[in-house]
């Protein structure tokens, strides 16, 4: 009657079933709230439309592009800019809130698996959701806006692995400043500048081209434009092999580095939670 | 009269207990200020690529950004918390509290709650249209003022109509909470004159979410160019959704007693 | 080194939380924003009990009385101010997955099913989360919904359970990797009378069979009554007592019930000094016709109000 022996050979096995089995949950749930899943992704097409619009009107009073880039090429980076906007919903320091505020914690403290595990497999199911969802609000706004793409097949294949790159460059971070809710009832102050400034530096407000120079250099060395522009220009822009290659590489890179992060605020956060309760 | 005393007893409870939470307000400073950083920088950036928006210049569109901001203070302040917890009370089957009152049961879910510190926004808004307006070559009048003041009522009565249009729909789907999403979404394309938006769209913003009509009017108000026919137009329009959202409120009502009896 | 035979070992077990202070008014308040005034609540306070392996242990105490927080901290969830905890050989703190996977933890107000699903899929959740092995783990969970008698249920989403056929659930999934401990926060509150019975039935069974080691809070004493045999009284973070539940009006309850159906037919009540029992009895039926005679501890809630009036007496 012990409880069943962990063995060691089957550890990969077992994350994989727990992964499958979470995100099948959150496919399953998610796909009864479809309507409600909608709702959230129409209000989100309602930001990329606006600069697009905007950015359309621009370019046609300054003689057809702006910095080079056409009504057409606009077009095309807000569209995939939707998709990639819905791969950037995460496991993020508002849930985190919510999270601590509603116990849930506790029940996720007591198994023997560390939450992140859950928290990345069930928004990974959920992307699931979100990405069937998505392809009739991409096709209708293709059919309005006529975006310029032309990408290759090196470029659809960079495109696939790096949406998910920026997922999990994302949670990373978010789970980061998530963590500033155990010393906080404000978390949503850090949340909000957090999200201030991906909105100017990661190319989710406009192309990071149309920025002044110093405000490119900078993005180069945080995380924020890997989880939008790059994925994005990964398909739309016109990026070499190599720039590609290094975009995955820098991905991968911040995902260690912000994992590495967590592991130490994680610690220090759970000191914190068991020393002060739920 | 009685109605109007007990909305005016709601709000003061709401009041009070919002003063508790002193924090909110240093919050909702720093989400003024991230939110007007971000409208100018925008602004900024645009019209570093050209002198003129679909007419609009930059001053201009700075009081129709000031415009944007302030109604939306003031549906964050009134109209949100209300129709959030409407939802919520639907979802949990406790809205038969607010039911069982002896009162207008559309005044009553409508000033439950107040978020007061949401007022910052209103504040905000009102800095950016006075250095809008300073800004702008054409000096503004009492009248326009007054047009502006009247404007901006008939704004937040437009938009408190939709939004208790749709959340009147929870009746019918439980689980909306993603409903304020779509809003603030689309409350975004208030930002920017109507006229940028494709034809259909155009009527979409102005119609069926009536931002355009909430937010262009008074900015053009504010900036003495509005037109008295577009007036009265916005006027009439918002009597006929506010009738419109009373009786589809009662219709929902009747459908939701059908189904929890 | 942990003896074999206690599953749970406490030793001068505290913990000290420290709860900000505030007065009413808006200067005092202004004043608040800058510096905190705290002041520590001790909610346990150095308590000390060992249970041994199979046991099954009531934990009483009115609310507030520490139940939760030493609950907690057996789990996990909470890190001690002071003093010692070990379950099973581990020091629950350290968050081993070695013991998390041998405990488990129920709070009657929560919830840890999947809302949406069927349950399931919870449990199948469960399985990967706990890495039972598919040949281990359908055995267990057909027995444990064959027990609960909740083979229709487990396959309606959960939301649409009521609150008893949710708990029953609930208990399932909390069960499916056999816990060697279990930690019950108040397991039947809000439940139905016929609803309570079920699930103290099923525990007692399931302590039984598999002789797992309970911990249980509750406000019900039926459930105390009918799975403990020995309690453990806390009130205001100290134990008051720790012994066996016969024994504990002994040692609470000033007075005993004697009723008797004498002469006639007539019923009598007779409220008397524990230590006077044996006389009163002897004088009844001397003086009397005594057809029917019992003498009893007063109920066992009565017991209880009594421990803890006398203690805030103090």
């Amino acid at each position: 009657m012990s409880a069943v022996p962990l063995q060691q050979e089957n550890r990969v096995r077992a994350f994989a079933e727990f992964y499958l089995a979470t995100a099948r949950a959150a496919i399953a749930v998610q796909f009864q709230y479809r309507t409600a899943n909608y709702f959230y992704m129409l209000g989100m097409v309602a930001e990329p439309v606006i600069y697009l619009v905007v950015w359309s009107s621009v370019a046609r009073s300054s003689g057809g592009a702006v910095n080079g880039i056409t009504a057409g090429e606009f077009a095309a980076y807000y569209i995939v800019w939707t998709l990639v906007r819905n791969m950037n919903v995460v496991f993020g320091a508002p849930f985190w809130e919510w999270r601590i505020r509603e116990g849930e914690l506790s029940g996720q403290l007591l198994r023997p698996l560390h939450p992140l595990h859950h928290d990345v497999a069930y928004f990974g199911g959920w992307k699931v959701v979100n990405i069937v969802l998505w392809l009739p609000i991409a096709a209708a706004l293709t059919a309005i806006f006529h975006p310029t793409v032309h990408p290759s097949a090196l470029q659809i294949g960079v495109f696939c692995v790096a949406i998910w790159g920026a997922y999990l460059v994302r949670t990373m971070f978010q789970s980061n400043v998530g963590m500033l809710n155990f010393w906080t009832t404000r978390g949503a102050a850090a949340f909000d500048l957090y999200m201030a400034t991906e909105l100017l530096l990661s190319g989710r407000l406009v192309p990071l081209k149309l920025m002044p120079g110093w405000v490119q250099t900078l993005a180069n060395f945080l995380p924020f434009k890997w989880t939008f522009y790059f994925p994005i220009e990964s398909l739309v822009g016109d990026l070499s092999t190599r720039d590609l290659l290094v975009g995955l590489g820098a991905q991968a890179l911040w995902v260690l580095i912000g994992l590495a992060l967590l592991r130490f605020t994680w610690r220090a956060a759970i000191k914190r939670f068991s020393a002060v309760g739920g | 009269m009685n109605t109007l005393r007990v909305a005016a007893l709601y709000l003061k409870v709401g009041v009070l207990n919002e003063l508790q939470y002193r924090v909110n307000f240093f919050l909702n400073v720093l989400q003024a200020l991230i939110q007007v950083a971000t409208g100018l920088i925008v602004i900024s950036l645009v019209y570093s690529h050209t002198p003129r928006l679909n007419g609009w210049t930059e001053p201009e569109l700075l009081s129709l950004l000031g415009v944007q901001i302030l109604l939306g203070g003031v549906i964050h302040t009134f109209v949100q918390p209300n129709m959030e917890r409407l939802m919520e009370d639907v979802q949990k089957g406790t809205l038969d509290y607010a039911l069982t009152k002896p009162e207008d049961s559309q005044v009553l879910v409508s000033v439950r709650n107040v978020r007061i510190w949401q007022l910052v926004e209103v504040i905000s808004g009102l800095t950016l249209l006075g250095v809008g307006i300073s800004r702008l070559q054409t000096s503004v009048g009492v009248l326009d003022a007054l047009a502006f003041l009247v404007a901006i009522l008939l704004g937040a009565v437009m938009l408190y109509s939709f939004w208790l249009v749709v959340t009147t729909g929870a009746f019918w789907v439980v689980r909306m909470e993603h409903v304020l999403e779509l809003f603030e979404g689309v409350y975004q394309t208030g930002r920017w004159p109507v006229g940028v938006y494709p034809g259909w769209m155009r009527y979409g913003v102005t119609f069926l979410v009536p931002v355009g009509f909430a937010v262009t009017v008074p900015a053009q108000a504010a900036t003495s160019r509005l037109h008295g026919g577009t007036f009265a137009l916005a006027a009439g329009f918002a009597v006929l959704l506010f009738a419109f959202t009373r009786w589809f409120w009662r219709f929902g009502l009747r459908r939701y007693s059908g189904a929890s009896a | 080194m942990p003896d074999s035979s206690s599953a749970v070992r406490v030793a001068g077990l505290s913990k000290v939380f420290r709860v900000p202070e505030r007065e009413a008014g808006l200067l005092a308040a202004a004043k608040s924003l800058v510096r905190r005034r705290t002041r520590d609540v001790c909610a346990v306070d150095a308590i000390s009990f060992e249970i041994g392996a199979g046991e099954v242990v009531g934990f009483l105490g009115p609310n507030g009385a520490g139940k939760t927080t030493t609950l907690k901290m057996l789990s996990g969830l909470l890190y001690p101010s002071s003093g010692d905890a070990t379950v099973l050989g581990h020091r629950p703190s350290q968050r081993e997955r070695e013991f998390l996977r041998q405990i488990t933890l129920v709070m009657g107000n929560r919830n840890q099913l999947q809302w949406d699903l069927p349950a399931l899929d919870s449990f199948e959740l469960n399985r990967a989360i706990y890495r039972i092995p598919r040949n281990d783990f359908r055995p267990v969970r057909d027995e444990l919904v064959e027990l609960l008698d909740v083979g229709d249920l487990v396959r309606k989403p959960v939301r649409n359970l009521s609150l008893g056929e949710r708990m029953k659930v609930e208990i399932v999934g909390a069960l499916l990797h056999r816990p060697r401990v279990l930690f019950l926060d108040e397991p039947t509150i809000g439940l139905d009378v016929t609803m309570q019975r079920r699930i103290r039935t099923f525990l007692a069974e399931y302590n039984q069979r598999y002789g797992a080691t309970v911990l249980l809070t509750s406000h019900y004493m039926a459930d105390v009554e009918a799975l403990c045999k020995r309690v453990i009284v806390i009130h205001h973070g100290r134990i008051l007592f720790d012994g066996q539940l016969a024994a504990l009006a002994d040692r609470f309850a000033a007075y005993k019930t004697i009723e008797a159906v004498v002469g006639d037919g007539e019923r009598i009540s007779l409220r008397v000094p524990r230590n006077e029992t044996s006389q009163a009895t002897a004088r009844l039926l001397a003086d009397h016709e005594v057809h029917d005679l019992t003498v009893e501890d007063p109920p066992i809630e009565d017991v209880i109000e009594l421990v803890f009036a006398r203690e805030s007496a103090e």
